[in-house]
């Protein structure tokens, strides 16, 4: 009897359904991850011993702690934080500030782990084929699509657990601190379920990166606007899954229901993208492709021509994207210059040198955010210059009458120009905006300039891209961790004191805040200068290094 | 004879990977010139150093008397080229790509294009991501082969291709040497090279170790003889240039060198013969003679296994030993379709 069925059950489970498998692809993922996951565990968790050691130098007593957390109230704690419980004097604590503040940015940061892990295991794997090979071979139907959903749930907890040893190492009240860590996990897993239910949608992995990528971009935007309208948040905060993780209430008066909808999402999400992967074939996504014209434009004819032609439809994808978030933004201007009037405080003092100028700071942050969130538009394509090399395109292209240096000007040039163009449109909708809620068509003027002013230093960032490209692929990376840097800097950098040395690597930390400052030509001919240098080296350079493909 | 492609002991390090060692290869005007060599033998880098893709090392290369480097752009309007795994835009269409390539290099003829796209049954309506492998490669030598260039640089260009399309590729080279373009055809489908080369140089471990006519080549090698014989053959295994001696019943095997064939010949006179099957080594022999490990009997071995397939499916398979790197085979299956 027992004999019986001791050999029914392996039986049964080799002949399998459509989960076989499933733990052999589990291991072989986890040895493909075995140091890329690691690593974004680590990276993301490490912040918070990170910011609560920053909070012991910084604010040794209760008092400075006030002042700090006094500059970002209403609208502005909306924007850079969340719905922020215990705020207020009475309560203010480290733990209560780190929630109200910085815990928005480890979400984001989760969200990307999930979003690109799942794309990782899924849809690359069958853009390049590879998922034939395993498909082929005893392995469920469902059983990669389980795989990696365990991954990513066992990634989340492993990432909660770290959050939450973080915090309890700094002596943080276990409700509290199992609130803030388990709304990490459990705002990865609604972002591992998005990118699971996307990759079944598009036949591209990059699509349904993006696609995943747009939902967590909007969400953003979402959350920012109905934080700032309400005071701990608003109906439009909670369509959002940002919220699921923020009110919680941590450290207040904590509540756990929230943290059920992003569980009860992600199954949803989970499920809706194992159903969808039936109703495909390998490889092959749900939305059908189109046929197209069965030759090239006549505009069509040089490498700056094609340049655009490969960028032209993310452009218009950021176009969309910035000029909405601008708007936003820019909407918000009224309610921030509301929110400070009458207060005769040491906040308004430092952040924008008074109270008449806080409109002008105001409009300040939100273009160099503008900034930033363009400057990761210019990585991004200069990403997609170094895949065209690495995928194989390149070299077709320049086994004709292309020469290197016009093959990498073609796209500098093209990135260049989309970047001030989409810095320029973004600044219109802040301004557009700001003049509407304000009444004050100068806003707009404003914002143009400003935007105009910051064109320089995102173009550094460029120029970094295009020297460290055209000196060998993989110091492209270069761009990021510049842009990386500045965008902490402008966010963090003066609430944490870093020291000037550090603050002047940032590009746009030698801009002027204008309209708060007047512009001043010599800066930004500087800034141009060394972009326009270091466009040309990376130039210089790639026309004399080898070609790399797959 | 004007030399297209001139190279003297190329050297390319990747690293500390040598992949060229010393390479020589001259492609004269108007010929097909064969490159044959395993995964990995240095066919690709070859090409690339050609095109400019890549910096050699050490050593000469030149195309039409310049340097492939310094003179990229004007020689690259004179040849076009068709890499071995064709990637395209994935939201361009075929016949975007096309025009695009056709128009940088500044010889646009839109009407070659349509002519040969109809000879490929090739769709060019379809987004770059939907295309199959073999579609891929037809985009790309669509576009080659109406650019009405003087040398064509072909890697591998008909990997993924089914033989109705081959059998058209082998037209399509035809009329292009009729009109005396220069071809440079790296290639694992040995039937093809034997089909269109004029000459062929064999590439191992970044070396050309044999390079000439097909008739020249089979001088080289030895000629299989399978004999039904009555008697002593002992003598006869013995006699200078027979390698690979073997007997079974009354089934004799043996492999001889091309210049010791008379001898043999008439040794077997009296032996009885009742049938006799000779015949010169395929290219397939040639090449695993030049791929497998120098041992004898395994050579014999890999050449007879090389018969089996050559008798029935004349260069669609073959078997690989020796000193192949570990990991290919898949590749090599794949590339034999």
């Amino acid at each position: 009897m027992t004999a019986m069925t001791a050999t029914a059950a392996p039986t049964r489970a080799r002949s399998g359904g459509a989960l076989t498998g499933t733990g052999t692809l589990l291991r072989f993922m986890l040895r493909r991850d075995r140091i890329r996951l690691p690593v974004w565990l680590i990276a993301i968790s490490i912040f918070v011993p990170y910011f609560f050691s920053a909070f012991e130098q910084l604010f040794p007593t209760q008092a400075d702690l006030a002042q700090m957390a006094s500059f970002t109230t209403g609208p502005m704690l909306g924007l850079l934080g969340g719905p922020g419980y215990g705020l207020d004097p009475e309560q203010l604590n480290f733990f209560t500030f780190f929630t109200g503040l910085y815990l928005l940015y480890i979400l984001l940061a989760a969200a990307l782990m999930n979003i690109l892990l799942v794309s990782r295991h899924t849809r690359v794997e069958e853009q390049t084929g590879r998922a034939e090979l395993v498909r082929a071979n005893v392995v469920g139907a469902h059983a990669p699509l389980a795989a990696t959903t365990i991954v990513a749930v066992a990634a989340n907890l492993v990432l909660a657990v770290l959050v939450l040893a973080g915090l309890r190492a700094y002596d943080a009240p276990m409700a509290g601190a199992v609130a803030v860590a388990a709304g990490t996990g459990a705002f990865g897993l609604v972002f591992a379920g998005v990118s699971i239910a996307a990759v079944q949608i598009s036949e591209y992995s990059r699509t349904s990166s993006a696609i995943a990528g747009g939902i967590l971009g909007g969400a953003f935007v979402l959350r920012a606007a109905g934080d700032m309208i309400g005071e701990h948040g608003s109906a439009l905060s909670w369509i959002t899954p940002f919220a699921w993780s923020q009110q919680t209430r941590a450290f207040v008066d904590e509540r756990w229901w929230p943290l059920g909808i992003s569980v009860l999402v992600s199954v949803v999400l989970i499920v809706t993208g194992f159903v969808l992967s039936t109703r495909r074939d390998v490889g092959a996504g749900l939305r059908a492709t189109r046929r197209g014209r069965s030759g090239a434009p006549a505009w069509l004819s040089s490498p700056l021509a094609l340049a655009w032609r490969l960028h032209r439809g993310s452009v218009r994808g950021w176009a969309i994207g910035l000029v909405a978030g601008g708007l936003v933004y820019g909407a918000t201007t009224q309610p921030v210059a509301d929110s400070f009037s009458g207060e005769d405080n040491a906040v308004v003092e430092l952040w924008a040198g008074g109270a008449e100028d806080i409109i002008a700071g105001y409009l300040n942050m939100m273009v160099v955010l503008m900034v930033i969130t363009t400057g990761v538009f210019v990585v991004l394509a200069a990403g997609k210059v170094r895949a065209e090399e690495s995928d194989g395109r390149a070299a077709p292209v320049l086994a004709t009458a292309v020469s290197r240096p016009a093959w990498l000007a073609g796209h500098v040039l093209t990135i260049a120009v989309a970047a001030v163009v989409l810095l320029l449109l973004s600044g219109a909708g802040i301004g557009l905006a700001a003049a509407v809620g304000t009444g004050d068509w100068s806003m707009l003027s404003q914002s143009l300039i400003a935007s105009l002013a910051y064109s320089p230093a995102l173009l550094v960032i460029l120029g970094v891209a295009a020297a460290g490209y055209g000196l060998h692929p993989r110091l492209l990376t270069l761009a990021s961790v510049l842009l990386a840097f500045g965008g902490f800097a402008a966010v963090f950098g003066e609430m944490l004191q870093l020291p000037d040395w550090a603050l002047a690597i940032s590009p746009w930390q030698h801009t002027a805040s204008y309209p708060l400052e007047s512009v001043t030509a010599a800066p930004l001919l500087v800034q141009g200068l060394v972009a326009l240098v270091l466009a040309a080296l990376g130039i210089w350079a790639f026309g004399r290094r080898d070609l790399r493909s797959a | 004879m004007t030399a297209v492609i001139h190279i003297e002991n190329l050297i390319k390090d990747y690293g500390k990977v040598r992949a060229l060692d010393g390479l020589d290869l001259t492609v004269t005007a108007g010929e097909v010139h064969g490159l044959l060599g395993p995964n990995g033998a240095g066919k690709t880098t070859t090409i690339r150093i050609l095109l400019g893709l890549l910096r050699p090392t050490s050593g000469h290369a030149e195309v039409f008397g310049q340097d492939p480097v310094n003179h990229a752009v004007d020689l690259h309007r004179r040849l076009a080229y068709v890499p071995g795994d064709v990637e395209l835009w994935p939201n361009l269409t075929g016949g975007e790509a096309i025009d695009i390539f056709s128009r940088l290099r500044g010889n646009a003829d839109r009407g070659l294009v349509e002519s040969l796209a109809e000879r490929f049954d090739l769709d060019l309506t379809k987004k770059g991501r939907t295309y199959s492998k073999g579609n891929r490669q037809k985009v790309a030598l669509v576009a080659a082969l109406a650019s009405q260039v003087e040398l064509l640089i072909l890697d591998e260009p008909t990997a993924g291709l089914d033989p109705l399309m081959e059998a058209i590729f082998q037209e399509c080279i035809r009329e292009a040497k009729a009109q005396g373009t220069s071809v440079l055809l790296s290639s694992h489908i040995l039937a093809q090279v034997e089909a269109l080369a004029d000459r062929v140089s064999i590439v191992r471990a970044g070396q050309v170790i044999e390079s000439g006519t097909l008739a020249e080549l089979r001088h080289l090698t030895r000629t299989s003889v399978t004999a039904t014989v009555h008697g002593e053959t002992t003598e006869l295994a013995q006699l200078p240039g027979v390698h690979g001696f073997t007997r079974e019943d009354g089934q004799a095997r043996l492999e001889v060198d091309g210049e010791h064939l008379p001898q043999v010949v008439s040794a077997l006179a009296d032996l009885h013969v009742t049938s006799l099957v000779a015949h010169p080594p395929t290219l397939e022999q040639l090449l695993l003679r030049h791929y497998g490990t120098e041992g004898p009997e395994q050579a014999v071995a890999a050449e007879k296994s090389a018969e089996r397939a050559a008798s029935t499916h004349a260069g669609s398979t073959r078997h690989r030993r020796g000193k192949e790197p570990a990991g290919t085979g898949t590749h090599t299956a794949e590339e034999q379709r």
